[in-house]
């Protein structure tokens, strides 16, 4: 395997009474793809928004290439390379694709407190969000405003978004949810291609681009830790089809 | 690209610096309404301010006269009394104390949001406002008096009389310009893309690594020393300025004149200014019970006319070119 880049260390989120994460403990690789997966209400979303620093953990270490970065403040995840995307489409509605992508890029170019230097003066920023664009298929769309382009499409500008910030990190956040068959099947292209390049965390409740893409794959249940593994242990696991199967009679 | 947004814009600007450049010759021999235009062109740089905090930024305000009587107060505490003191200069005093003034301020009333800032911003204002009011070495309800408008000659040269009517008009008319000019080009700029996804969608920005308090604070404080500048040319005007310029009623008409006008259009201020204090002045002669005409008109304007006045023009501009 190659080397670890972010790690957590006894992570925990507590909401009041509810441990949406407890003592958890896990490690990502580099140029690797690692899923997490488990039923509705497992706290990955939960996880996912404390290692970019959404909010603080309760407890715990974040470690990102061995540098404590725990109490960082969420901006700041960003420009160390922790990207993000959001379970529910988070984009810039008002503005063009091509300018959703520029606002990602000018945060990693600079000069953003120039007050009058024009924004359409770099064309370094607008090829790194043209680059973006094609990355995820969307060339086509660059001067389409965000609000008029579908669902799929918007999953796949949030994906484009990211990466204009020039990650290490890829944190996503069930990207295919609500896409049809076709778009599904690109951004699953677009991952094999990514995860040679990138960390990749995916939460995803599609199980067959799991198994697909996976190089590792966590389960977790309850905000807890249940099994780390490679695909194929995982899918024999009996204790996995109990986490998946027997969840409801654990609710009194 | 051009300053312009949109061609109604343009249109619209256009013809308003054109009219207005030839305002003075039309009324030469009536100061009155020559007086009248510079205060809706004061107004106009103050409104013009708000709209940039409220309707570019996204921050609500509801105390940001609080500025236009510093603007005025802090000229009339600076300049030392009975002695001619340059115009340039004090502006630059005038603008770099007001700057300061909204980052500290800014640094409070940003850390809230919403409703929190709308009450925060107001109570400021308010404490301001009766600071003034109560202390005996400001005048107290009365204010100070400015005996001595400054003079206004760089390097030498002296084009402008500020006791001149028609001069002090045509700087009012040039400070507009400049102002517009200014914010157009910061919200068109790098710092202006942020602006507006800032505005849109705070919790995006964050996540692409902006520190969006960074980006709120300098527009803040862009806005509130523009609108200090404001206050400023008023008390210059009137030769007084009084705890009145800060009371929430002005903070209040200026929020209706910028929604009337269009919110975030920067333009629509010029409009809402215009029109606002058009019928203000015209209702006012025609009846005693203008407040009531004058407050109905405004609820119909505001409900028929979806994006303001400035989205009237824009439909007549673009509907006469189809
Ligand atoms: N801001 C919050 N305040 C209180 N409780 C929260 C908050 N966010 C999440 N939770 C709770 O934490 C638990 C884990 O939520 P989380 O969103 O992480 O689950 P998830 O695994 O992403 O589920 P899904 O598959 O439905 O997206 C849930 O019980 C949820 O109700
Ligand atoms: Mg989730």
């Amino acid at each position: 395997m190659s080397e670890c880049v972010l790690q957590a260390e006894n992570l925990s989120k507590h909401w009041g009474g509810l441990k949406a994460l407890h003592e958890f403990n896990i490690k990502f690789y580099d140029k690797s793809l690692h899923s997490i997966v488990g039923p509705n209400g497992a706290g990955k979303s939960t996880l996912l928004n404390i290692l970019c620093g959404t909010y603080p953990a309760t407890k715990g270490v974040i470690l990102y290439k061995g540098n404590n970065v725990t109490g960082l403040k969420s901006y700041q995840f960003c420009r160390k390379g922790i990207g993000r995307s959001f379970q529910k489409t988070n984009i810039f509605k008002a503005s063009t694709c091509l300018e959703n992508c520029c606002i990602a890029a000018q945060q990693r170019v600079g000069g953003s407190f120039n007050l009058f230097k024009s924004r359409q003066s770099s064309q370094f920023i607008k090829q790194i969000a043209s680059d973006a664009l094609a990355q995820v298929g969307l060339s086509g769309r660059a001067d389409t405003v965000a609000s008029a382009i579908s669902y799929g499409e918007q999953r796949q500008l949030e994906i484009a978004m990211v990466l204009a910030t020039d990650p290490q990190v890829l944190l996503l956040d069930e990207p295919m949810a609500g896409m049809g068959h076709e778009e599904s099947l690109t951004i699953i292209e677009l991952l094999k291609q990514l995860k040679q390049r990138y960390c990749i965390v995916l939460v995803e409740h599609d199980m067959d681009a799991v198994f697909e893409l996976s190089d590792l794959m966590t389960v977790m249940v309850d905000g807890q830790h249940l099994i780390t593994d490679v695909v194929d242990n995982i899918r024999a696991n009996p204790l996995v089809q109990e986490a998946y199967l027997g969840n409801d009679d654990e609710v009194f | 690209m051009s300053v312009f947004s949109t061609k109604a814009e343009k249109v619209f600007i256009l013809a308003f610096f054109f009219i207005a450049l030839g305002v003075p010759l039309f009324f030469n021999e009536n100061t009155f309404y020559v007086n009248k235009i510079s205060t809706m062109l004061i107004l106009s740089i103050f409104v013009m301010s708000l709209d940039y905090l409220v309707g570019k930024t996204g921050l609500i305000s509801l105390g940001h006269a609080m500025f236009y009587g510093l603007g005025g107060y802090l000229f009339a505490i600076m300049v030392p009394e009975y002695e001619e003191v340059n115009f340039w200069i004090y502006t630059f005093y005038v603008m770099a104390a007001s700057s300061v003034i909204a980052l500290i301020v800014g640094l409070i009333v940003l850390r809230t949001s919403g409703i929190y800032m709308i009450m925060i911003t107001l109570a400021l204002a308010q404490m301001t406002f009766y600071f003034f009011a109560d202390s005996t070495e400001y005048g107290g309800l009365d204010g100070l008096f400015i005996y001595l408008k400054p003079e206004t000659s760089i390097f030498g040269l002296n084009f402008l009389d500020l006791d001149n009517e028609t001069h002090f008009y045509y700087l009012c008319l040039l400070s507009l310009f400049n102002c517009y000019v200014f914010f157009k080009i910061t919200l068109q700029s790098r710092f202006g893309r942020v602006i507006d996804a800032v505005k849109e969608n705070p919790e995006r920005a964050t996540a692409l690594g902006y520190n969006i308090f960074h980006f709120r604070l300098v527009a803040y404080v862009l806005s509130s020393s523009l609108a200090a500048y404001a206050g400023y040319l008023f008390s210059l005007q009137y030769g007084f300025v009084n705890p009145t310029m800060m009371s929430w009623e002005v903070s209040a008409s200026a929020l209706v004149m910028a929604i009337l006008g269009g919110l975030g259009t920067v333009f629509g201020a010029i409009l809402g200014v215009f029109v606002y204090e058009s019928l203000h002045y015209g209702i006012e002669h025609m009846t005693q019970y203008w407040m009531f005409w004058m407050g109905s008109l405004i609820i119909v304007m505001v409900l028929t006319l979806k994006s303001g006045i400035a989205g009237l023009v824009e439909k007549l501009v673009t509907g006469k070119r189809k």
